[in-house]
């Protein structure tokens, strides 16, 4: 039906829908959480590529399946593919995120569901656009919308869509020359094929092209007439904190801290596994200076650059009892940040795959990994710690001798911290004798005084405002950096050192596993942007830095002992091993990572982040695969009814295959009137399709039913009328 | 129910053929002509004079081995001129009944409307009843009876117009029209030396037009074609630019008609189709517009194409009801 048109013409004017459609993947990057799109890219182009073949479904549907398939293998499942397994993978995802999606929950569903809609879409996408653009021949919809796609989302996101926009103008201005010039043809009724007499219509469209991109780049262009839309919308809407300029961001480890507070968004996107023997916090990094607002780091220095096999780094003395454990770690592609996460007390790490050297700042214990002298992500590696257990008397019995060194680098506190923060301080230690009782009395403060775990409806400090002060005298509702930092902020004041230590929660058990050794059962966890943390540090000399944790609804999992030989004082509520489900229900642990640091305004599009971009996606997937069973509603009932109609053979199928095929006709724009006739309406049709096929049909439907005469011996001509008429009219 | 066979129905097309080889360009008139008498109706022809009215009738009679009248209708034609009357006999000492041209089988009433109303209606009282009084006796009509009225259209002086009332008393009215130039030149070459009609004979004999008529009635007509017919009729009593509208004898007449026009078509099931073909005649004389519609320009003929857009055509079957 195309032949009008050359393969090269064709070719042409897909090519630039896919172009177009490239534009419309291009900012997934930046304002979604997809790591690597070029792998929609390549499914995409395939997809366009398999349309424009136009081969019969029952091969490009298998060819296209087959590509997601390997795509979702590829990324997300680790089973063979086609295995039972793989399919076993496959079904339950599917079933999760089906309940999920049932239940309105649109956050829980996995990437791997997320991307099989987005895939799906694209699939769709190359259906339609090959509709559009070679068929309908309607290309200027898209292209005006593609425009204002790249405007709104430069408008509202970190996206720069500067050149996108021109980029979408060229081709714009190239789809609808070409098909302005293609149906001037089929006016004029001048058959052209392949690039023959290219010069007549290619040079000037090129040459027009270039002269309105070009002065439309150079001439002078207004600055926005209206004022920056993201603000204007906020404040509209009533935005979320307080002020700040800053609003919703998402969960995640981030690496400044400056400016703290503000709520987030969860998101599960998975960071790494571990298979260790039993929860563990993950330790990225100590800071030490707090500003009033957030924390800095002073004590980067020194660095040194060591053998990952031999860490000069512990946190805390040989004082401290201590196991040999192992743990295998594996980064996910989505870890952004380029540092080793380790437990307590971490010696060496080994089977990296690579050459690998770690940058350890010894105060902070930062350790960055780099392969020569490039920041490197690691994938792998094993890790070999010595699990500390702290022993309640030596803890308590420890004393406040600290050294000179650690006095000066972690008591620090902001000059203008609210005197109520200290006052509050020696409330809450008062009666308490030691370091170790001290430090729990504030810790347990929070939960017995009424504060509330939120990770919404955080306010973010004004300006005249102290972040810890705000927490605890006025919001009294916050995350892990708002029990952190206070309880840091409350111990210095009472003259204990107390460090701000970030890193991630021991994440969710998925699996367990044998260990290498064979005698145990080691804990595959996995740990999610979710469980991102902070928590607390306090000095006890002679013992080192021992782990707190303020933060409702989390678990110190340090191991806390008491020695037979002493006396025993007290029993640790927080002592023991992790608490899974605790972690689950209360949401996970936070550290809030600025989503975009050069805007300053984080966008509104992220903001809402991955929920309402699956929930826009899976709507969109839905929307479009209904738009196709509607637009192909009369093939795929016809192919049923031919079906139905052949087997049953009584008066009244007869009329509704014939009713069927007058709405088939209507559809396909043979309308018959009201007051029209059925013999009239036949002459019609078959002047259309220059037969007499609906002329036979229709005198006998209308034996049938104005006569009231069977036609049970016509039966078998009839059906073959019906079919042929059918399919003649689909075509 | 099984297909009919029509014994006799080949014999309309000979009829019709007869027709065409007199009457150059007069198709439909001709058809109309039959489809009336199959139906055992009458046509009230109007037009101008000289169309060739009287040579349709003349035709039509003469290619039917029946017995033919004619009467020429004028203001002081009597209705005894009509209907026949008694004559004292003085040979046989007794009054003699001499019929009148109404006891023919084919009578043509030519300009039925420069007699007098009282003339007028001896006819028309006999069109509606098999027999007539005449002295006192009943004279049984003749079968077939078959009336074939010509007017003038009624602007001309010196005419008294069919009451309304007694317009429905035809099946159909219909008008022959001017015939195109090219049948015009066509007419005058043939008329040139003889008159076709001397040359045509009767192709049907008056048993054969009973057993036609009987075979008509026997077509069949769905309960969704009647329900068509109504809604058409009733349209007509809602239409604002009616002020009388269909009586339902105009449906018995429509489907009547629409019965031998698909007889005509050798088909023996009535289609909305024939209802549509046949509506215009049948229905546009049994009706009287308001005096708005007539100033606003609108006629029967075109209130009747406005109904039939506005009626949908039944495509389904009905079932119960």
């Amino acid at each position: 039906m195309q032949d009008r048109h050359s393969t090269v013409y064709r070719m042409i004017l897909y090519g630039i829908g896919f172009l177009l459609f490239c534009e419309w993947l291009r900012p997934l990057e930046m304002i979604s959480q997809t790591d690597d799109v070029r792998i929609f890219f390549i499914f995409a182009a395939f997809c366009f590529f398999v349309s424009f073949l136009q081969v019969p479904w029952y091969l490009s549907m298998p060819l296209k399946g087959l590509g997601v398939a390997f795509i979702l293998d590829g990324l997300y499942i680790g089973e063979l593919i086609f295995s039972p397994g793989w399919f076993a993978v496959l079904t339950e995802q599917v079933t999760f995120n089906i309940q999920m999606i049932s239940g309105q929950e649109w956050w829980q569903m996995t990437p791997l569901f997320r991307s099989l809609l987005f895939l799906i879409l694209l699939w769709l996408m190359s259906y339609l656009l090959y509709y559009w653009f070679v068929v309908a021949r309607r290309m200027f919809f898209f292209v005006l919308l593609t425009i204002l796609f790249v405007a709104v989302v430069d408008t509202f996101t970190v996206y720069d869509g500067s050149w996108a926009i021109i980029r979408t103008f060229v081709i714009g201005m190239a789809a609808l020359g070409l098909s302005s010039f293609a149906k001037e043809m089929d006016k004029e009724s001048i058959v052209f094929k392949g690039l023959h007499k290219a010069k007549v219509w290619l040079f000037p469209l090129i040459g027009v092209i270039l002269f309105s991109s070009a002065a439309a780049y150079a001439s002078p262009k207004f600055a926005p007439q209206w004022p920056d839309p993201v603000p204007y919308l906020e404040s509209a809407a009533g935005g979320t904190g307080s002020g700040g300029g800053r609003t919703i961001q998402k969960v995640g480890y981030g690496e400044d801290d400056s400016q703290l507070g503000g709520s987030f968004v969860q998101d599960d996107t998975p960071i790494f596994t571990a298979t260790i023997d039993g929860d563990r916090y993950w330790r990225i990094e100590s800071k030490d200076t707090y500003t009033g607002k957030g924390w800095t780091d002073t004590l980067e220095q020194p660095v040194m650059t060591t053998d990952p096999f031999d860490i000069p780094f512990s946190t805390f003395t040989e004082e401290v009892e201590t196991e040999t454990q192992t743990a295998q770690i594996e980064m996910t592609r989505f870890a952004s940040f380029r540092k080793l996460v380790y437990p307590y007390g971490l010696t060496s790490v080994g089977n990296l795959e690579g050459e690998f050297n770690l940058r350890v700042h010894s105060n902070t214990g930062e350790m960055d990994t780099y392969q020569g002298d490039a920041p490197a992500k690691i994938s792998t590696a094993e890790l070999t710690y010595e699990f500390p257990s702290f022993e309640y008397s030596q803890l308590r019995e420890s004393g406040n001798n600290d050294p000179q060194e650690i006095r000066d680098q972690y008591l620090q506190l902001p000059e203008n911290l609210p005197e109520r923060v200290r006052n509050l301080a020696s409330q809450i230690v008062e009666g308490e004798d030691n370091r170790y009782d001290q430090a729990k009395a504030v810790e347990r403060y929070f939960s017995a005084n009424g504060f509330e775990y939120s990770t919404t409806d955080v306010p973010v400090p004004g300006d005249d405002e102290d972040y810890v002060d705000q927490f605890l005298f006025e919001s009294q509702i916050g995350y892990c950096d708002n029990y952190s930092t206070s309880m840091v902020v409350l111990l210095r004041s009472e003259g204990i050192p107390a460090r701000w230590v970030k890193g991630f929660t021991g994440g969710e058990r998925i699996d367990s596993v044998e260990n290498e050794e064979g005698d145990g059962v080691q804990n595959v966890y996995e740990v999610t942007s979710g469980n991102a943390h902070s928590w607390v540090e306090v000095y006890f000399p002679d013992v080192g830095w021992v782990p707190f944790e303020p933060t409702q609804g989390f678990s110190n999992n340090a191991d806390f002992y008491t020695d037979v030989d002493v006396e025993e004082t007290e029993e640790d509520p927080a002592a023991g091993a992790a608490d899974d489900t605790q972690d689950e229900t209360m949401g996970n642990p936070q550290q809030v990572e600025e989503e975009d640091e050069a805007s300053g305004n984080a966008d509104a599009a992220s903001s809402s982040g991955s929920t309402t971009f699956t929930a826009v996606l899976t709507g969109t997937v839905l929307l479009a695969a209904g738009i196709l069973l509607y637009v192909t509603r009369y093939r795929w009932m016809a192919a049923l009814l031919i079906r139905r109609y052949r087997r049953s053979e009584d008066e009244e199928t007869y009329e509704k295959a014939y009713h069927f095929l007058l709405k088939v006709l209507n559809h396909k724009g043979l309308k018959r009137k009201p007051d029209q006739t059925l013999r009239d309406y036949a002459l019609k049709v078959d002047q259309h399709f220059q037969s007499n096929e609906m002329r036979r049909l229709t005198s006998n439907y209308e034996r049938v039913i104005y006569g009231n005469e069977s036609q049970k011996t016509q039966w078998q001509k009839v059906t073959e009328l019906w079919e042929n008429l059918i399919k003649k009219t689909l075509s | 129910m099984s297909q009919q066979t029509f014994l006799y129905q080949p014999k309309v097309t000979e009829v019709l053929n007869n027709i065409r080889k007199v009457m150059i360009g007069k198709e439909e008139a001709a058809l109309l002509s039959v489809v009336a008498l199959l139906a055992k109706g009458h046509v009230l022809l109007e037009d101008v004079p000289g169309v060739g009215k009287t040579m349709l009738v003349k035709t039509l009679a003469k290619s039917l081995d029946c017995d033919f009248k004619r009467i020429q209708f004028t203001p002081d034609l009597l209705p005894s001129d009509v209907t026949g009357v008694s004559i004292y006999n003085p040979k046989t000492l007794e009054f003699e009944f001499r019929p009148g041209p109404i006891l023919g089988n084919i009578v043509l009433a030519d300009e039925i409307n420069r007699t007098s109303p009282k003339t007028q209606s001896a006819l028309l009282e006999g069109m509606e009843e098999t027999s007539i009084t005449v002295d006192g006796s009943t004279v049984q009509l003749g079968e077939p009876f078959f009336v074939m009225a010509t007017q003038n259209p009624i602007e001309y002086e010196g005419t008294y117009p069919l009451p309304e009332a007694q317009l429905d008393r035809f099946l159909l009215k219909m008008e022959m029209g001017y015939p195109t130039p090219k049948q015009e030149m066509e007419m005058l070459a043939r008329t040139s030396n003889s008159h076709p009609i001397e040359e045509i004979s009767a192709v049907i004999s008056r048993e054969e037009l009973v057993g036609l008529q009987k075979e008509t009635a026997q077509v069949y007509v769905d309960r969704s074609v009647h329900r068509y017919i109504v809604d058409l009729v009733t349209g007509t009593r809602h239409h604002e630019g009616v002020y009388l509208g269909v009586s339902p004898r105009g449906s018995i007449s429509l489907m009547k008609a629409a019965k031998a026009y698909a007889f005509v078509h050798d088909r023996d099931y009535v289609l909305p189709d024939d209802v549509q073909f046949m509506a215009p005649y049948v229905l546009g004389h049994r009706m009287i517009l308001t005096s708005e519609a007539r100033f606003e320009g609108k006629t029967s003929a075109s209130i009747i194409e406005e109904l039939l857009t506005a009626t949908s055509i039944p495509v389904k079957r009905t079932t119960g009801e």
